[in-house]
């Protein structure tokens, strides 16, 4: 692994991860049997991944569920050994370093709290500052970033177990980036809460993301996120990579395709999605004119969303 | 990278603990009533035992006081286990939920960092009638007072605490390979309650089970008879510290390598 220079967050190399499992029998029968089976298949839950995160980067990481997002993470975070396969985080291999690879990432798993229940926002972070060692300096320096870009007041004496869920996100948001970590990764960020709230909190990665140039690795479904946050698009899909581009690539990945959308009578929308090399929007305006009273046309660019949902029903396929 | 020394893991559990005491006393209605609670089952161990006792004068030889003294000192001796390390209980919904992932981001020990995290005060009520109660049986019995014997008094429920400490740790992460692992951690819990009685009621296979597989007759047994029979204390007695140090090392290791074993499936 030399082609380490220093400016990639993360490098990834043929990285496969395989998990035992039991082969499970039915029945009474089965389940004795299963008490002393040796009978295990092997699950691939990520195959063959090559990728490199360069620092700075926002990147979305997506992948329908069980596509092998989260077991990517772990064993970015040191959590799980790659079965084989090369992977350096900030140059260091993270399994084998696990502590010391810590000291240089955040992670948020959104909904689960990693924060200390009882306390005082304010509290939790002093303890993580100790945690980490990081110098007084700059952990007051942190604290003042957090005041310009969003109103902690609010939550800084509040005990996590009494916020509402888009305070705590925000808070394990503000944890995670306090000890300056090289990367941070979030999991589902936003799930849950109200578009305010969503708003804030792209606002603030985003922000952190400016000030720190931290890397951001970003796992979610909300497509909304993608759009603000992510310049660049990593897709898995069973464990495999299948694709990996900027986000304006993403939108001709199928060809050039269009929303119409037409305006019944009862004020509803009806929505068409449209390949332009094959079909003409004109036909089909007319052909619909034929069946029903068209009030309004609308013709949009197809949205993030509709390309992925494509993207992942594709390779379902 | 950053050295995190034993001094470091004091410094940082200090300030926990501190935090996690403020907040409590904050929930004054919980803190009155879980203090009241610790009381009253104390006060029902300790009058059960009472009632127990008072019927039988003797067992093999250890009269009503000597036993006095054997319940108290397994009292203290369970403190420790129960003050510092009762999130052990809390492991196995952690592990099956997917939430235990959360405590391998941060740059400690994941060990410590877990069982940090929990700080029982309901185990102090039970050092203080631990404490009673060895005092009261210390001067029924009439063991003399001298630095020498209170010295030896420490170190050997110091010694007796390790044992349990142990144990739990290896009850808890048996979750880590499989799903019932509650039962096994209920089980090694009520073994404790043998360790009030003198492990000299058990016989033959059962004396060596309670001694080298399951040592829940170090837990009290073994390490006070350096008290009440110094004239004639066995070897095993003598040896028990340093059982009881190796005991927690490998209850530590076993307990990491569930935390390297388990894959983190669940999420």
């Amino acid at each position: 692994m030399s082609e380490y220079s220093g400016n990639e967050a993360v490098i990834m190399k043929n990285v496969c991860k395989d998990f035992k499992v039991l082969n499970r029998h039915e029945g009474l029968k089965g389940s004795i049997k299963d008490l002393f089976s040796r009978d295990y298949k092997t699950v691939s839950a990520v195959r063959d991944v090559t990728l490199t995160v360069n620092r700075g980067e926002i990147i979305g990481y997506l992948g329908p569920n069980g596509a092998g997002k989260s077991t990517t993470i772990k064993m970015m975070t040191g959590v799980l050994e790659p079965t084989s396969g090369e992977l350096l985080v900030n140059g260091k291999v993270p399994y084998k370093n696990r502590t010391e690879n810590c000291e240089n990432i955040g992670v948020v798993f959104g909904q689960r709290s990693q924060l200390w229940w009882s306390l005082p926002l304010i509290e939790s972070f002093k303890l993580l500052r100790d945690l980490y060692m990081v110098p007084e300096k700059d952990y007051e320096g942190m604290i003042e970033l957090y005041r310009s870009l969003v109103d902690i007041e609010p939550i800084l004496h509040k005990p996590v177990r009494e916020m509402s869920l888009g305070q705590r996100t925000l808070s394990d948001i503000l944890a995670a980036f306090l000890h300056n970590p090289a990367i941070v990764f979030l999991d589902e960020p936003t799930i849950g809460l109200d578009v305010s709230m969503k708003a804030k909190i792209r606002e603030l990665i985003l922000g952190l993301n400016k000030e720190k140039n931290t890397t951001v690795i970003l796992t979610t479904h909300d497509m909304g996120d993608v759009d603000a946050l992510c310049r660049r698009i990593v897709i898995i899909d069973k464990g495999t990579k299948i694709y990996d581009n900027d986000i304006e690539h993403l939108k001709n990945y199928f060809g050039s395709y269009r929303t119409l959308k037409l305006k019944r009578s009862d004020d509803t929308w009806e929505e068409y999605l449209i390949d332009e090399k094959t079909t003409d929007v004109m036909d089909v305006i007319m052909e619909k004119q034929k069946s029903m009273k068209i009030k309004d046309v609308k013709i949009d660019e197809i949205s993030t969303e509709e390309v992925i949902k494509k993207i992942y029903e594709g390779s379902a396929k | 990278m950053h050295k995190r020394g034993l001094a470091f893991y004091a410094r940082i559990y200090r300030k926990i603990l501190i935090q996690d005491l403020k907040s409590k006393m904050s929930y004054r209605a919980d803190f009155i009533i879980s203090t009241f609670g610790m009381i009253m089952t104390n006060l029902s161990g300790f009058i059960t035992f009472m009632i127990l006792f008072h019927n039988f004068p003797t067992i093999n030889g250890w009269d009503y006081y000597h036993m006095l003294f054997l319940y108290g000192f397994s009292l203290v001796a369970l403190t420790p286990v129960q003050c510092f390390f009762d999130n052990n209980w809390n492991l196995r919904f952690m592990v099956q939920s997917g939430d235990f992932i959360k405590y391998c981001f941060r740059p400690v020990n994941v060990f410590f960092y877990f069982i940090s995290e929990v700080f029982d005060v309901k185990g102090l009520g039970q050092l203080a009638f631990g404490i009673g109660t060895i005092v009261y049986a210390w001067i029924k019995i009439g063991i003399p007072v001298t630095v020498i014997i209170i010295a030896k008094l420490l170190v050997f429920l110091l010694t007796a605490s390790l044992f349990m400490i142990a144990l739990m740790n290896f009850a808890a992460a048996t979750c880590f390979w499989i799903k019932g692992s509650g039962y096994v951690m209920v089980i090694m819990f009520r073994f404790k309650d043998f360790a009030k009685y003198p492990s000299s009621i058990f016989e033959g296979i059962f004396k060596i089970i309670f001694t080298f597989i399951i040592p829940i007759a170090f837990i009290a047994y073994y390490p006070s008879l350096v008290i009440l029979e110094p004239s004639n204390v066995p070897l095993l007695s003598w040896i028990s510290p340093l059982y009881g140090i190796l005991f927690v090392y490998l209850s530590y290791r076993f307990w990491m390598l569930g935390v390297r074993k388990y894959d983190f499936t669940g999420s």
